[in-house]
């Protein structure tokens, strides 16, 4: 009997010892939050192609960005390429934290675009966990240059549209991957024979190297880059791009190198003449800034 | 005679257990902001736990929890300042005695002993907490950039509230 009240009088003990340390424990045991994945990427832009992100609600954000000339473009001539440097100016805006739409202007065939992106999915940890995000992408691009062939043309023969959807994943701190398969119509081709349509499928990633300055860079593969069924040769080159993000407060300033000049989505993307191994490589640069209109 | 102690045993863990106190609504806010910028921000999903025999207090918050007015603040904060990815967590681990709070604060992965008035009152069988001090970021090794250094304070005001219920029920 003395053993038994000794038992328990030990276990007792140890119980009181337990609910001692145990106390702070309690302050992990309740249900894992779910955290939502934030900062994959700095931008809404990884360098020509979007990102998974987008502004936050009641954000306005503007982007301006420069192509130079080529290095072999008579390339002092040109002053480093600033004098025939092409551009694209953006003004969108976060209608909610998943919902963005906005517009642009680029310099190259005098392209005016209107786009909405949706966050779909958002990559989660913790209790309701899910591995990647997803935001869908949609653009309609106006082309404004005047047609040189002579021909009577529609309104409609100016438009283009590319839709994507952008699948992407912080592996870690560091580490953001995106793959995103996107297809491109165009509503009048180069020439009898050339696709309408064609699909594409964009790697991307960036690599930090401290907090606020990153390595990034993207590809894209195509589906048809000889457009035409009888042709041989390549017409249309796939998109390459590397460059550096460097964040200061409410800018990202994206600097790159790439073999693409135009900047709205179908002419990078599926129609982009040049090509690296030819030597024509372009630097460029996206800077952003946002503005919180409305809280 | 077993019965009785098994009773008594029975007995006693009920009673250990209702001294324990918690919540996992503890509202925590904090303050950094300075003339040129408002920076602010506030959770309601903080732990607190209490134990009315021993006095021991913690209050654990999760950084990524706390909300700002703006998006781009809330990812600076998480991405640039405290860094929640390395350090996710902060919590104050210690006692209350006498209208104070001693013990530890981890913020950013540093650990710091701190003495702050506290209060914590009983309230229909429940305990509430309330305590607001400040903190220095750079003890912290919270880094400020010197190109904002005019627009984020080099202190934290942090304020906690938490009504903290009985374990047992």
């Amino acid at each position: 009997m003395r053993r038994l009240c000794l038992i328990v009088f030990f276990s007792f003990s140890a119980f009181v010892a337990k609910a001692q340390e145990d106390l702070f424990d309690l302050l992990d045991d309740g249900p894992e939050p779910t955290q939502i994945t934030y900062a994959t990427f700095k931008g809404t832009k990884l360098l020509n192609a979007q990102t998974n992100e987008t502004p936050g609600k009641g954000v306005l954000q503007y982007i301006i960005s420069h192509r130079f000339g080529s290095f072999t473009d008579e390339y002092l001539y040109n002053f480093f390429g600033l004098d025939i440097a092409q551009i694209r100016m953006q003004l969108d805006y976060g209608i909610s934290d998943r919902l963005n739409v906005g517009m642009g202007r680029s310099s190259v065939l005098k392209t005016s675009d209107a786009f909405v992106k949706y966050r779909a999915l958002r990559q989660r940890t913790g209790g309701n966990a899910f591995p990647v995000s997803l935001t869908l992408y949609s653009s309609i691009n106006y082309r404004g240059a005047r047609f040189t062939d002579g021909l009577d043309h529609y309104t409609s023969d100016r438009l283009s549209y590319h839709h994507q959807a952008i699948f992407s994943r912080k592996m870690n701190e560091n580490l953001s991957l995106i793959v995103a398969p996107s297809v491109v119509h165009w509503n009048l081709v180069p020439g009898p024979g050339d696709p309408n349509d064609t699909y594409h499928l964009l790697l991307g990633g960036r690599h930090k190297l401290t907090k606020r300055i990153a390595l990034t860079g993207e590809y894209a593969f195509s589906s048809n880059r000889r457009y035409g069924s009888g042709a041989t040769e390549e017409r249309f080159h796939n998109p390459l791009s590397v460059g550096v993000d460097i964040e200061t407060g409410g800018h990202v300033f994206q600097f790159h190198l790439s073999n693409t000049r135009a900047m709205s989505d179908p002419l990078w993307m599926a129609q982009n003449p040049y090509s690296a191994a030819n030597g024509s490589l372009f630097l460029g640069f996206n800077i952003s800034r946002v503005f919180t209109v409305r809280q | 005679m077993k019965k009785l102690l098994l009773t008594a045993l029975l007995a006693s863990s009920t009673i250990v257990s209702a001294q324990q106190y918690l919540t996992r609504e503890a509202r925590l806010s904090f303050d950094a902001g300075s003339p040129l910028e408002d920076i602010e921000a506030f959770t309601e999903s903080g732990s607190a736990v209490f134990d009315a025999s021993s006095g021991k207090i913690g209050v654990q918050v999760l950084m990524t929890s706390f909300q700002f007015k703006r998006a781009l603040m809330q990812e600076h904060f998480n991405e640039n300042y405290v860094e929640s990815e390395k350090f996710p967590k902060a919590s104050f681990k210690g006692t209350y005695n006498e209208g104070k709070v001693t013990g530890e604060l981890s913020i950013h992965g540093v650990t710091k002993e701190i003495s702050v008035p506290a209060t914590l009152r009983e309230e229909n069988e429940n305990f509430v907490l309330t305590t607001a001090f400040d903190i220095i970021l750079a003890e912290y090794n919270v880094e400020i950039p010197s190109a904002v250094a005019d627009k984020i304070s080099k202190a934290a005001s942090i304020q906690v509230q938490a009504t903290l219920k009985s374990v047992g029920k």
